[in-house]
């Protein structure tokens, strides 16, 4: 498995995208299982405004390097994982679009659940991206989940 | 040395730029020095610091051409 590769995609990731990525991890048949996470924006209600999208930047250096680190650790804890793709929205992302897919192929079932969800955890807490939540009105707030 | 230095997330806002580039800087301590004293509102955000993608911690040692990245809480998915 190529273990750095860029992982952010401009824009929102597309059913194509996704379809594509479908398509061609069913080309080995060792595989048993796959999951997939796929994350998208929430027209959260913050008060009297609705989210309407999610404007992602990111940091791309560190981010394929981190998101390399991650797939070592999880190769590490789940050695039936075979492939593992991640995909990560910068720029604008409007609510009901997908901003994250994480798909995750293993030998057996347990394994690629367990590790995709492992992956998307690791992805909120180590990979530099940042948003900022847009509102009707055109104003936005920064995001802050997890502290420095 | 001259030292490049990114700005990410809310921080990139406070400060109105992505990047500068600084000249003559002295010491890790001397530019966070000189980015203070030019964008003051700095000090009310959280942030970590990355030194050419490598996180580090308080005071790590410089070199000439280095990139420092001022990066907030990680917000992603």
């Amino acid at each position: 498995m190529k273990i750095e590769e860029n992982i952010l995609n401009e824009g929102p990731v597309t059913q194509e995208t996704i379809s594509y990525w479908l398509s061609i991890m069913g080309k080995n048949k060792n595989l048993g299982g796959h999951s997939i996470f796929i994350g998208q924006v929430r027209d959260d209600v913050k008060g009297l405004k609705k989210v309407i999208a999610i404007e992602y930047s990111a940091y791309p250096e560190m981010a394929k390097k981190e998101a390399g680190n991650i797939k070592q650790e999880i190769l590490k804890e789940f050695p039936d994982v075979k492939d593992l793709h991640i995909l990560h929205s910068t720029g604008r992302v409007m609510a009901g679009e997908v901003s994250l897919m994480v798909l995750v192929s293993a030998g057996h079932r347990h394994q690629a659940i367990d590790a995709c969800a492992k992956t998307v955890e690791l992805i909120k807490g180590k990979l530099p991206v940042w948003k900022k939540e847009i509102f009707e009105d055109n104003s936005h707030e920064w995001v802050h989940e997890n502290p420095a | 040395m001259e030292i490049r230095v990114l700005f990410f997330g809310v921080l990139a806002e406070v400060t109105h730029t992505m990047f500068k580039h600084y000249r003559d800087i002295a010491s890790y301590s001397d530019l966070m020095f000189r980015i203070r004293d030019e964008f003051p509102e700095i000090i009310h955000y959280n942030y970590r610091i990355a030194v050419n993608s490598e996180m580090v911690n308080e005071d790590p040692e410089l070199k000439n051409f280095d990139e420092v990245v001022f990066m907030p809480p990680f917000a992603g998915g």
